[in-house]
């Protein structure tokens, strides 16, 4: 193949250079006429999308034709799919960057179509768009915004969860023209549209309708840039101009000169914008002064191009595509390594290296004269000749630059190779992917924003698998998703019987790492092939991934089972919640009472706020203990005595059958409950006007009683209720202590025994700081031991006492301790008390 | 594979502040912040309310509270999305919102750990879920300190052993698979107890999921989690259930005692400031990590302590048995002031400005000092107490094997003495756990005396306590099992068998010099981390059976022993006397793989073994993993993982009925 002049197209507008590259030819065939259609580009080289310009008159072929569709080619012109179209107008045609299209009809319905063979799902817009009707659409990377015909704007950000929002409401006026600012580009982090309304252009966001007063209007186009830095509008005037998107600054103005207005003004990259009438182009351009921020008026130049038939641009964030029945080009501004390299005159180090392999091939000695001289910066041109072959669409030339390169780091001694080998590869992916047969002709740069997995999604999703599994391997990505496109795709179109096919797709992707058969299941069950889908399910190792399309396919208790396997107890509870939503009580309960994780989930579920079910669980399940008690905590909450004694008399009725020893104590206990009840709401009466003893437990009313003086009720109900006497001796204890009656207390000393001892009567008495009553009871504490007793005296500050019992047990030493803590007459009487020990020895 | 920098403690942090900031950075605008009250406490260790503020948080609301106002137009939900009621709680709080305010509100709901099902149909039956943005946070561990992670799931322990649902043991398996994508598989799954069992099956089931996984965009990671992780040894999980009763115990250490006695939570403790002052100003610059001000209505007189290793003298005493506390004290107490004294000796003005360049450090120790002398002396006025002795002498005699009817007296006369519930129905379920099952006679008795003292609603008390199999009637067949002694898998943990076999009960424990973790409830060692030491120390635990203590010898000898029997090797037999499966698992990878790592990572020295506490862990615990580790040293890195804090107050507080028929017609 002859080389083409790599300057070929070339052309000089204003101080950058503008390359026009034929990708396609003979794109459309005689039989699409392309001037009475609409068309939408998939961004990076996508599918294209056509439908029929309704205003436009047509040519009447056969019935076919009238037929409204939309018809998606590939670049390259080849036809992949046809969506017949019966539902009214269309007001909005676009693209997502997932290659999903987007039909949005007058009626706000909004359709996108995923995987571009007709499969979709649909939303509505809402906010009124049904009464008003959707006027247009524009469209970003992942969402658009509609303009509804009473100038309200409606935006949708996220096509997975849709969530249609109205902006701003607008001003009243006719909308001439309108464009949007991405998200990704604007200070509030939400799209914000750009409405000319009569003379003037308004900025909505959200909140706000901010106009930007101006006076020029109508504009006839405004478009913003790629990176939502600059604006171009289209003056009534037949002038350009392009101004920073917050309207502060004029970059450049441009007249046309032009009588009609433009069919389409769109940008190409970021510095140039391009005119489009019907059969002519202008390219304007460019405003690389304002890019480094100077805001001087520069000589704007243009370059037109003329065509044979009608000429749509699709805009490209680095360029656009100009499609014509018969070609398909790319228009982009010349990369700067590109520039520096083959600029005509050009003596960059890398375009002196270039030269370099032609010398080395004629064998001539200037090639190493030429290294030589370049030494110092062979690196960088290395590097500069690795980057210009990526941006280099024409093979011939990607090749020559390579040999460069590769020429050029042998030299070096030591040369990271990696990004040189990353473009090789690069390179064989773009050429394989650029081919006419697959139609996806994307730049360099528009590669690497889609990012390989995304292409690879392309390549599936235009059946190519063989080359999506190549390309795959090739840059070492998992494969399963392709697999599983290529095993759902077989599902739905195969004939051959249920047992063959999955057959057929296990053999095949045995083996393949992380194949996901749900997905695979779930097409088949789509296709209504249950038998198959069940087959193909059994295959999949992710028990919870094969639960909701087990419960689609209502085999509810295969897919508890798997829940409960998968010990996601979400999952569980989705399934248990759906069950319970459409089996009968009964069976329901039948399902879950030989699976205890369910009948967990159930209980601790219920006992958030459905008792009712938990009863019914408890009496289908005969567990009278469990079923009393959900009556017994009804009765906690009832609000008045006469419920709870109801509740209470129904808990104990349910466990009335039993002979089961815990069974028959607890009834006991529920039936004490409801008598202490009664017995409590009787002092109420009796004793205090307000509610004080109910509710209490028996030891606390006990207390109480005693504490009020009470003693005879006290022991009344001590009896009544069997309460041990030693309890009842601490409470009358504690309760006499609290109530300060001394004398009570010491009544009670009078007594010969006490079942607990006197020892806590000392404690709880000193412990009250009565010392002098605490005193009376250390003599009858005659089971402690005489250091105890000594001590015990010692704390009622009676060292006397406690002399005297130490001389009873004849310990001088504790004496003799006593004796330092003593003062006063007592010291006296301690050493009487040695003496009286002492003689002796 | 490049050694991953930072420990798992510091990942997780920033991992949680990262998402948490990222998220709420997506709500554009000033914000108010709905904060469900379990996740109050654990948010505060990760960030603080500061940070929260730049990132346009306005006002924090608890959930529960059901306040939140109309003041922000953006509302964001942070809420545990796991249990419906949550989940209802929070679209009945959207509806009011929606309904009786005139500003449009703008809401989004972060689900924490993860959106489920659950509560998108929830939503769904609602109707708003078409109005709410929704997202989640993956919040699973929590770092508590850098060897310690939990999951912070409060009600863990009842839904686990109450309910009898096994959600946290979900969660938790995916916390781990969280490590296990890190490090790669942990390379034995060592476990005791039939949840622990649940838990290592299901990491099995995750792993062999994820191997089938859709692994687009994960360009770099698919070759690196299948295979068994070099820096990593094992993972230990050990079910709570196996052992009950450690936690019944009280616990000595100092750490242990405050949790007793004042509750720690989120490694913070709220201390009546009676005791430790009024809250100082400056406080707060020493402290790491402050919680957001928790929206609490009223914070009457009390006061925020942080409890963490950034506080030194606080390191120093934690693990510590309280016995030793005030001897501590007093040398840093002595320390310190020779510090301040050394401003006389400086002469030359370098000195002197060194002096003052350590000012801050020495009054930060200072204050630090105060607050733990108070701290401690209001302990020790506690547990001179009549009461807590009688307490204490009840349950080391259960511990250490008394017959346990000579307790009862004591423990009917605390009864009558109206002591906190709580501590009644320890004892009577550290008996049970003890001895298998109290006598039935003894169980009705104490039945009918403690639903008399306390109230006829603790039916359902005793019901829940038998649920969970903490307080139950002694069987036939356990008197049985109690009385050969035998060795088969049971259903109850033999802990008369166990003190024997496991030298559970170590007479002589210096609380100076620990020689054993006997030490941290003054002479019996908990059981649960007597299984690790069978799996960890097994020459230790031999020569303490054997020489029945002497254990100093011991310590090089275990270097080789544990590699060369890994697992439970050499004990089976005693280790099947505790409840539960018992199991140990190796995760194998491709051979070639391991081979070809180990060759190119070399011999790690210091490998790391992930404890799982499946149901909670108490300090006492963490100070015996602790010691533990600080023998094992250079040999491996231990890091504890639970699913919450617990101490057996709080195992009692999910059966304690907390109704009362007092409680309307009052």
């Amino acid at each position: 193949m002859a080389p083409s002049n790599p300057l070929a197209n070339w052309e000089r507008v204003g101080d950058r250079f503008y390359r026009k590259v034929r990708v396609y030819d003979a794109v459309f065939g005689e039989e699409v006429e392309l001037e009475n259609y609409i068309v939408a580009g998939a961004p990076y080289g996508g599918a294209i999308a056509l439908y029929r310009d309704e205003s436009r008159p047509y040519r009447y072929l056969d019935a076919q034709t009238t037929k409204s569709s939309v018809d998606i080619y590939s670049s390259s012109g080849k036809l992949i799919n046809q969506i017949n179209w019966e539902y009214g107008a269309i007001r909005g045609l676009g693209w997502s960057d997932k290659e999903e299209l987007l039909i949005v009809s007058e009626d706000g319905t909004v359709r996108r179509y995923f995987g571009l063979h007709g499969d979709f799902t649909s939303f509505s817009l809402g906010n009124g768009a049904e009464e008003y009707g959707v006027r247009a659409c524009r469209f970003w990377t992942s969402g658009f915004v509609a303009l509804l015909s009473n100038n309200q704007l409606v935006a949708v950000s996220n096509y997975d969860e849709p969530r249609p929002k109205q902006l701003a409401p607008c001003p009243e006026g006719e909308v001439s023209s309108w464009s949007l600012i991405p998200p990704a580009y604007t200070l509030s982090r939400s799209v914000e549209v750009l409405l000319a309304v009569d003379k003037t252009v308004y900025l909505v966001d959200p909140t706000d309708a901010e106009d930007k007063v101006l006076q020029d209007g109508p504009f006839k186009h405004i478009v913003v840039s790629p990176t939502g830095r600059f604006v171009a509008l289209f003056t009534g005037e037949g002038k350009v101009w392009v101004v920073s998107s917050d309207f502060q600054n004029k970059v450049s103005e441009y007249n046309s000169k032009a009588r009609t207005p433009p069919r389409s003004v769109d940008w190409c990259g970021d510095d140039a914008v391009i005119l489009a009438w019907e059969d002519e182009i202008h390219l304007v351009g460019p405003n690389g002064a304002a890019c480094r921020q100077v805001a001087q008026k520069i000589d704007l130049s243009f370059a037109p191009y003329y065509y044979d038939g009608r000429i749509h641009v699709v805009p490209e964030f680095d360029g656009v595509r100009l499609i014509t029945n018969d070609s398909y080009e790319f228009l982009h501004s010349v990369a700067d390594v590109t520039e520096e390299i083959f600029r005509l005159g050009s003596t960059s180090p890398a375009s002196v290296l270039l030269d370099s392999v032609d010398q080395l091939e004629k064998k001539s000695p200037r090639a190493d004269e030429n290294i030589q001289r370049i030494r110092s910066s062979l690196p960088e041109a290395v590097d500069t000749c690795v980057k210009a072959a990526g941006h280099e669409l024409d093979i011939y030339w990607q090749k020559r630059l390579l040999k460069a390169a590769s020429f050029g780091k042998s030299v070096l001694e030591l040369y990271n190779s990696d990004e040189f080998v990353e473009m090789t590869e690069k390179l064989r992916v773009l050429k394989a992917v650029r081919d006419y047969q697959i139609g996806l002709p994307m730049s360099y740069d528009q590669y690497m924003r889609l990012t390989p997995e995304r292409l690879i999604e392309r390549l599936v999703n235009r059946h190519e698998y063989m080359l999506a599994i190549r390309i795959s391997e090739y840059l070492r990505i998992a494969a399963d998703k392709i697999y599983v496109h290529w095993a759902s795709q077989k599902v739905k179109v195969s004939t051959a019987d249920d047992d063959a096919v999955c057959k057929l797709i296990v053999q095949r992707l045995d083996g393949k790492p992380g194949i996901s058969f749900e997905l695979i299941a779930q097409a088949a069950y789509d296709e209504g092939r249950t038998h198959l889908a069940t087959h193909l399910l059994n295959h999949e190792p992710r028990g919870g991934k094969q639960v909701p399309l087990l419960l689609n396919m209502e085999e509810d208790e295969l897919a508890l089972d798997k829940a409960i396997a998968s010990g996601d107890d979400d999952l569980v509870y989705y399934v248990l919640l759906h069950l319970k939503g459409k089996l009968p009580l009964a069976s329901f309960f039948r399902m879950i009472n030989n699976r205890p994780m369910a009948s967990a989930l159930i209980e601790s579920s219920a006992r958030e706020g459905d008792m009712e079910l938990l009863k019914d669980l408890y009496y289908q399940d005969d567990r009278p203990i469990d079923g009393s008690n959900v009556l017994f905590s009804e009765a906690l909450n009832e609000d008045e005595l006469q419920r709870k004694t109801e509740k209470l008399q129904l808990a104990s009725r349910l466990l009335a059958d039993s002979k089961d020893a815990t069974v028959v104590l607890q009834q006991k206990l529920v039936l004490e409950a409801s008598q202490l009840l009664k017995v409590q709401d009787a002092l109420d009466k009796d004793l205090a006007d307000r509610s004080e003893f109910l509710g209490l437990s028996l030891n606390e009313t006990v207390f109480r009683l005693v504490r009020a003086g009470y003693g005879k009720r006290a022991q009344k109900i001590q009896s009544e209720f069997k309460m041990p006497e030693k309890t009842y001796w601490w409470l009358r204890l504690r309760a006499l202590v609290a109530k300060r009656d001394w004398g009570e207390l010491e009544e009670i000393g009078k007594n010969k025994k006490s079942p607990i001892g006197w020892e806590p009567f000392y404690n709880e008495i000193l412990g009250a700081g009565n010392t002098k009553l605490a005193s009376i009871f250390v003599p009858k504490c005659t089971n402690l031991p005489v250091a105890d007793r000594v001590e015990m005296w010692v704390k009622c500050g009676m060292i006397v006492k406690a002399g005297e019992e130490a001389v009873k047990a004849k310990d001088v030493n504790t004496l003799e301790l006593l004796r330092a803590r003593a003062s006063g007459p007592a010291v006296a009487e301690i050493d009487r008390l040695i003496n009286h020990l002492r003689p002796r020895g | 594979m490049a050694p991953i920098s930072g420990s798992d403690a510091e990942y997780f942090r920033d991992k949680a502040r990262r998402d948490l900031l990222a998220l709420l950075e997506g709500v554009r605008g000033k914000k108010n912040l709905v904060i469900s009250q379990d996740l109050a406490g654990p948010i505060g260790l990760f960030v603080k309310f500061s940070v929260l503020q730049e990132y346009g948080v306005d006002r924090v609301f608890l959930l529960e509270n059901a306040n939140v106002d109309s003041t922000q137009r953006n509302i964001i939900f942070l809420v545990h999305g796991e249990k419906p009621h949550m989940v209802r709680r929070v679209a009945e709080q959207i509806k009011r919102l929606q309904h009786n305010g005139n500003v449009e509100h703008e809401f989004s709901v972060l689900w924490v750990p993860r959106r489920t099902l659950v509560s998108d149909k929830i939503l769904e039956e609602e109707g708003i879920i078409g109005d709410v943005n929704i997202a989640e946070l993956p919040l699973y561990f929590m770092p508590l300190e850098d060897d310690v992670l939990s999951l912070e799931l409060e009600d863990s322990f009842s839904d686990l052993y109450l309910h009898k649902d096994p959600g946290c043991i979900f969660l938790a398996a995916k916390a781990l698979m969280d490590i296990q994508q890190r490090y790669g598989y942990f390379p034995r799954i060592i476990g005791k107890g039939d949840n622990a069992r649940r838990l290592a099956d299901l990491l099995l089931r995750m792993r062999k999921e994820l191997d089938a996984e859709e692994r687009s965009g994960l360009t770099d990671l698919p070759f690196r989690g299948l295979l068994p992780s070099a820096d990593t040894e094992s993972l230990i999980i050990i079910d709570r259930e196996v052992d009950f009763g450690s936690v019944l115990l009280t616990q000595l250490t100092y750490e242990g005692l405050i949790d007793e006695m004042v509750g720690i939570r989120h490694n913070q403790a709220d201390i009546d400031t009676s005791i430790v002052g009024a809250a100082a100003a400056p406080q707060n610059q020493g402290s790491s990590s402050k919680a957001p001000p928790q929206p609490t209505p009223k914070q009457g007189l009390k006061r925020k302590i942080q409890l963490d290793s950034s506080d030194q003298l606080f390191n120093q005493l934690r693990d510590a048995n309280f016995a030793i506390v005030g001897d501590i004290l007093n040398k840093v107490a002595r320390r310190l002031e020779s510090d301040y004294e050394s401003r006389h000796t400086a002469k030359t003005t370098t000195e002197l400005r060194e002096f003052v360049n350590k000012l801050p450090a020495f009054q930060l120790e200072h204050q630090s000092l105060r607050i733990h002398t108070n701290l401690a002396e209001e302990i020790m006025r506690q547990t001179r107490s009549d009461i807590f002795r009688k307490l204490l002498e009840v349950q080391q005699n259960n511990a250490a094997g008394a017959d346990p009817t000579y307790q009862h007296d004591a423990i009917e006369e605390l009864i009558a003495r109206d002591i906190p519930l709580k501590n009644i129905l320890r004892l009577l379920c550290l008996e049970s756990c003890m001895s298998g099952g109290l006598r039935p006679r003894d169980l009705e008795h104490f039945k009918k005396q403690v639903i008399q003292a306390y109230g006829h609603q603790h039916i359902l008390t005793f019901n829940a306590l038998e649920k969970m199999e903490l307080l139950q009637p002694r069987s036939s067949a356990t008197a049985m099992l109690l009385s050969t002694g035998g060795a088969q898998t049971g259903t109850k943990t033999n802990y008369s068998f166990l003190r024997k076999n496991l030298q559970l009960v170590i007479e002589e424990v210096s609380e100076k010099d620990p020689e054993d973790i006997a030490y941290v409830y003054s002479g019996f060692a908990p059981l649960s981390v007597r299984l690790i030491q069978c799996v960890l120390q097994k020459p230790y635990i031999l020569s303490l059976l054997r020489g029945g203590g002497s254990a100093t010898a011991t310590q090089a000898s275990s270097t080789q022993a544990s590699t060369a029997s890994p697992g439970w090797l050499g004990f089976e037999d005693v280790v099947k006397s505790a409840r539960g499966a018992t199991f140990s698992l190796v995760q194998k990878g491709d051979d070639k793989a391991v081979r070809a790592r180990q060759t190119i990572s070399g011999n790690h020295t210091a490998k790391t073994v992930y404890v799982f506490f499946l149901g909670g862990i108490t300090f006492t615990e963490i100070a015996a993993m602790r010691f533990i580790a600080q023998q094992e040293a250079g040999r491996r890195r231990i890091v504890l993982c639970t699913t919450s804090m617990i101490n057996g107050d709080r195992m009692m507080e999910a059966a304690i009925q907390k109704g009362s028929f007092a409680k309307i017609a009052a």
